[in-house]
């Protein structure tokens, strides 16, 4: 292409850089209208004095921090075990989060790295993982969780998810794996180090924002679901938020603002957790599948 | 040093084999003494003081002890499902919800026929409280009590009388003939409409399919009113051919569909869930409506205004002029065939039934279940002599008037139709796939009996 | 042990011969290294068979009854969920992705304020399901919704009631789904292109090649295979999702928007029959099957393609 072309398309380029320009903001704008279109009535709900979800108003007419405040003093029947329960929901999480990057890096490392034949097959067992819909075995696993003894344990809801993830976990860590130069295994290998040392010392360091960002999903993923920790646990000190919230839905009538006030509270640490690692998340999930 | 140490290791180590020897038999024996109970949570917290305490008492009066869960009845409902499924059980369950699960392993043989229990009060139940939890195995064919009744429950109209009186009625002109009090809210919407109230409907006529017993309740409400309350008899038999019961349910359909199609109830009355048609009360979205206990009235008990302009009422007559039963929900205890503890169970049951252990538990809920226990209201001036305006007529609908249980108690072919919302079809039937109310109620008796058939009843 | 050839054979061979597989093994990992390996694997198979295979036999042998499937196949709203569920994951997943691919473009923008965008874009995910999903099921009430407000306050007109009709409720359903799903996908394939070498778009702006051109030719070509893994990666996923239509449309108006996941929770614990429940799930294995082939076909293939 000659240089005299380019040169006399030039202000067209700037015309419909101010044009995309304009486009992009415009975007933006819609964007941010659709992510905060059903979150906006939750905070409007938890602002109100009122326990009433249907106000006309677009905006409470005198808003109150009275729900959060009920919240976190406990004030309210539901909400009498709250940070205990709120604490039952980090170990769940936090279990999830460190047996699915444990159990997913050995694996990964295992057939990603040392590369013993027949990985492959782990790898696709892994994936008929996915097949099974979790409503499929809520049954199935409420008796097989009092068989083996972990019934109303949080243990049980642990392992649930952990069985979720960890497939997950192994495929994305395996493609991350690829950009990990084997060289480095081979020659520490050369050097005496056993597979364990290769493990904890060459892959576990490489290998941190994949890391991250797999334990970021199997964090969001026990935060989120709310099937299994309704199913298997039962009594008030063993219940997580995510139950908590959903005994608003016992009766037919509840305080939907101290509800909302709840789902508030309890949505913080996963977009912190999400915020702090963002940076992984976007290099730590392209899961291998770009080449390069 | 090391000596001494070690010495007191074994002694110590022999200490705890000797109390750990001790300690077996009275494990076994604590075992032996001890029922785990799934109840399902109250409406209020008192209510759930009120089961703790009623626990404690039982286990001070027994030396027995209770190891009890209370949990959401949603959550109740599936955990109970699984539990039966997989053979895993508690000693003793009470479910608040719609009793399908309760039939369906009456059915099967799978619980423990507590007719002993319910002998040692026999003679103070309500009759419905007896037909309701006298349910029909399979196995053996014949029926049995499968649950103890202890609390229930029935539909009331729920009236904001602020709304009557600003569309310029009077609440003493109700008409007390079932069609009539529904009529005479219609032209109501017309006129708050044009005082501003842009949004407003006559009632709230719940054609849900997706409550799990609202809309039947409001179906049922309008077929005993309409004379077809025989559409099942208590031997589990059910009467599609009756004229009379056919017309019932032609002429509740059709009322139901045209009121809609008419717009006196909101669009969204079709797919309410047990939560929507309440938010719509209490926002004023409706002037009126026909919606199980006394829930919508309690949970405004701390704002007077609102508590006092609500006003319950009982049934009026049917559309014959003639007295209706109210169907009245029935909640029992039952207990599993495969529960470790059988005896404390029922022991455990057996005190829940007292009536003066009962009188107290209940009071504890404000009225929202009811005792199953006539005699109580002339014991206790709680019940129908107190202050407060709405469980008076709550009441005497429930309890001292006349009633009829829920016909799933009858066979649980019945459950099966109710679960299926066969009669929420028969509305869609009408208002989304235009056919005519007959044609619906055709349509709905092939299905009904199609489900029939599956439950013979020798 | 050498690197480059097993590198390829590792998950890059399809279907190797028993006793090739053998061999290799053989002389891939030997003693302490082979003892290694398995024990590593150790925790993973302890997942698989506790929580894995033995629920799913279990769930099986649950299922398994063939007058369940009569039974089921006779219900007509069996039928209209089959229907709706294909409507819900199909249209559900690809809208999604394909709205995933154009705003992964679009974040890859370097104005300033993108990254903000980015981090209120991605609220949808972070924040519990349960109640956003009731949000929007109140957002959506035909009479009180916030929906239905605005729409009274800008126009004055009544707006539809949105879950009382079949369609405008099932689109609801796939709405706030992607509502719910578009975010992760969104960092995924964010990532997928920021992983794409920079000089590439470089060589391509000397060759003249802009916009769609850059899109056609390089994007697309190296995005291809992880667009398409997530995408079946997301069917799988979808078609287990129970809370967005228990929440949103709750599976009415007359259980028109009922789908396999939900059917199976109502046949179970409101019909309290949860063999059905099970059957209902179950009788969704002859698609799942061919799609999990399928996807391992691709991802083994980005193996080889390595």
């Amino acid at each position: 292409m000659s240089a005299a072309l380019t040169t006399a398309r030039k202000p067209n380029y700037r015309l419909r850089g101010l044009a995309t320009e304009t486009g992009a903001v415009l975007l933006g704008i819609v964007l941010v209208i659709w992510s905060l279109g059903p979150i906006y009535p939750m905070v409007m709900v938890a602002l109100d004095s009122h326990d009433d979800v249907f106000s006309t108003h677009i905006f409470p007419p005198s808003p109150t921090l009275h729900s959060f405040w009920i919240v976190v003093t406990q004030g309210y029947w539901y909400l009498s075990s709250f940070w205990h329960q709120f604490a039952n929901s980090f170990y769940v999480g936090f279990a999830t989060t460190a047996l699915t990057l444990l159990i997913g890096s050995l694996t990964s490392f295992v057939i990603g790295r040392m590369r013993l034949h027949g990985g492959w097959v782990v790898s696709n067992m892994a994936l008929v993982t996915y097949v099974i819909p979790a409503s499929f075995v809520a049954i199935p696993f409420y008796r097989i969780m009092q068989i083996y003894g972990w019934g109303n344990s949080l243990w049980s809801v642990i392992a649930a998810y952990v069985a979720f993830t960890t497939p997950y976990a192994i495929f994305v860590l395996q493609q991350y794996s690829v950009s990990i130069p084997i060289e480095l295994d081979e020659s520490a290998r050369i050097d005496g180090a056993s597979p364990w040392q290769v493990y904890t010392r060459i892959y576990l360091p490489l290998m941190a924002p994949a890391l991250v960002a797999v334990g970021t999903f199997a964090l969001l993923l026990a935060w989120n679901d709310y099937l299994y920790q309704f199913l298997l646990l039962s009594s008030k000190r063993n219940m997580t938020v995510a139950v908590v919230l959903a005994q608003f839905l016992n009766s037919d009538e509840a305080p939907w603002n101290y509800m909302m006030a709840t789902a508030i509270i309890y949505s913080i640490p996963p977009i912190v957790a999400y915020y702090a690692f963002r940076r992984y998340m976007t290099s730590g999930l392209t899961m291998g599948g770009v080449k390069g | 040093m090391n000596g001494v140490g070690r010495r007191s290791v074994i002694r110590g180590s022999l200490g705890l084999a000797a109390a750990g020897a001790l300690a077996r038999p009275y494990i076994a024996n604590a075992a032996a003494k001890t029922a785990t109970v799934w109840w399902a949570q109250g409406f209020v917290p008192e209510e759930d003081a009120s089961f703790k305490q009623m626990v404690a008492d039982y286990e001070k009066a027994s030396g027995n002890k209770i190891d009890y869960s209370i949990l959401p009845f949603v959550a109740l409902g599936q955990k109970m499902v699984s539990a039966l499924q997989t053979g895993d059980t508690p000693d003793v369950i009470s479910y608040d919800g719609i009793q399908t699960t309760l039939v369906l392993n009456a059915w099967n043989d799978k619980l423990v026929d507590v007719s002993d229990v319910v002998a040692t009060q026999q003679a103070h139940f309500t009759s419905t409280a007896l037909l309701s939890t006298k349910l029909y195995n399979k196995t053996e064919n014949k029926r049995a009590f499968y649950a103890v009744p202890y609390k229930c429950a029935s539909e009331p109209f729920h009236v904001w009388s602020d709304l009557v009186e600003k569309a310029g009625y009077k609440m003493s002109d109700i008409p007390n003939t079932w069609d009539k009090r529904w009529d005479f809210f219609k032209p109501m919407q017309a006129k708050l409409r044009a005082q501003g109230m842009r949004n407003v409907y006559a009632f709230g006529l719940q054609m849900t399919t997706n409550g799990p017993s609202d809309g039947n309740n409001v179906f049922h409400g309008f077929l005993i009113a309409n004379g077809g309350q025989g559409l099942v008899t208590p031997d589990g038999k059910i009467h599609l051919a009756d004229p009379q019961v056919k017309e019932a349910v032609i002429k509740t359909i059709t009322y139901i569909t045209t009121a809609y199609k008419q717009h006196y109830t909101p669009p969204g009355a079709i797919s309410w869930n047990d939560a929507d048609d309440n938010n719509g009360f209490h926002s004023k979205l409706f002037v009126m409506d026909f919606d199980g206990t006394i829930s919508t009235e309690l949970a405004m008990i701390h704002r007077p205004k609102d508590y006092n302009a609500c006003v319950t009422m009982g049934l009026p007559l049917g559309n014959d002029g003639k007295p209706i039963p109210a169907m009245v929900g029935v909640i029992g205890g039952f207990i599993p065939k495969v529960a470790k503890n059988i005896v404390v169970a029922k022991d455990f049951m057996k005190f829940v039934i007292r009536p003066e252990v009962n009188n107290k538990y209940l009071k504890a809920g404000l009225g929202r279940w009811v005792p199953v226990f006539p005699e109580l209201t002339q014991t206790d001036p709680f019940w129908l002599h107190s202050k407060d305006p709405h469980r008076a007529p709550y009441i005497e609908e429930t309890l001292t008037g006349p009633s009829i249980p829920d016909y799933l108690a009858y066979t649980p072919a019945y459950a099966e139709v109710e679960a299926q919302q066969i009669w929420g079809q028969s509305y869609a039937d009408v208002y989304k796939n235009g056919m005519t109310p007959t044609a619906a109620a055709e349509n709905a008796f092939k299905q009904i009996e199609a489900i029939f058939a599956k439950y013979p009843i020798a | 042990m050498d690197g480059s050839s097993a590198r390829v054979i590792g998950i890059g061979q399809p279907i190797v011969g028993r006793s090739v597989v053998r061999y290799t093994w053989r002389a891939g990992l030997q003693g302490p290294e082979l003892i290694w390996a398995l024990a590593f694997l150790v925790p993973y198979f302890a997942t698989f068979l506790l929580f894995v295979v033995y629920p799913i036999a279990y769930g099986l042998w649950m299922g398994s009854n063939p007058a369940l499937y009569t039974q089921l196949f006779s219900d007509p709203i069996y039928q209209e969920t089959v229907v709706n569920t294909l409507i819900f994951v199909v249209i559900g997943v690809n809208l999604r992705m394909l709205l995933a691919l154009g705003l992964s473009g679009f974040f890859m923008r370097r104005e300033w304020w993108i990254k903000g965008l980015l981090m209120v874009f991605i609220l949808p995910w972070a924040v519990p399901a349960l109640p956003t999903f009731l949000s929007i099921h109140w957002m959506l009430n035909g009479d009180w919704g916030l929906l239905n407000n605005l729409i009274w306050d800008v126009f004055h007109v009544n707006g539809p009631s949105w879950l009382d009709q079949r369609w405008l409720a099932l689109w609801s359903d796939v709405i706030a789904y992607v509502w719910k799903w578009l975010p992760f996908w969104t960092v995924i394939l964010l990532a997928g292109r920021m992983a794409i070498p920079k000089d590439l778009y470089e060589a391509a702006e000397i060759d003249g090649a802009t916009g769609l051109g850059r899109f056609a030719h390089i994007t697309w070509p190296l995005l291809a295979n992880l667009y398409l893994v997530s995408t079946l990666l997301g069917l799988l996923f979808t078609l287990g999702d129970f809370t967005t239509v228990y929440f949103v449309s709750g599976g009415g108006p007359a259980n028109s928007t009922q789908v396999l996941a939900t059917l199976g929770i109502r046949d179970a614990f409101v019909m309290s029959q949860p063999r059905l429940g099970v059957a209902a799930v179950m009788s969704a294995i002859p698609v799942l099957i061919p799609l999990v082939i399928w996807l391992m076909r691709r991802v083994r293939a980005a193996g080889v393609e390595r």
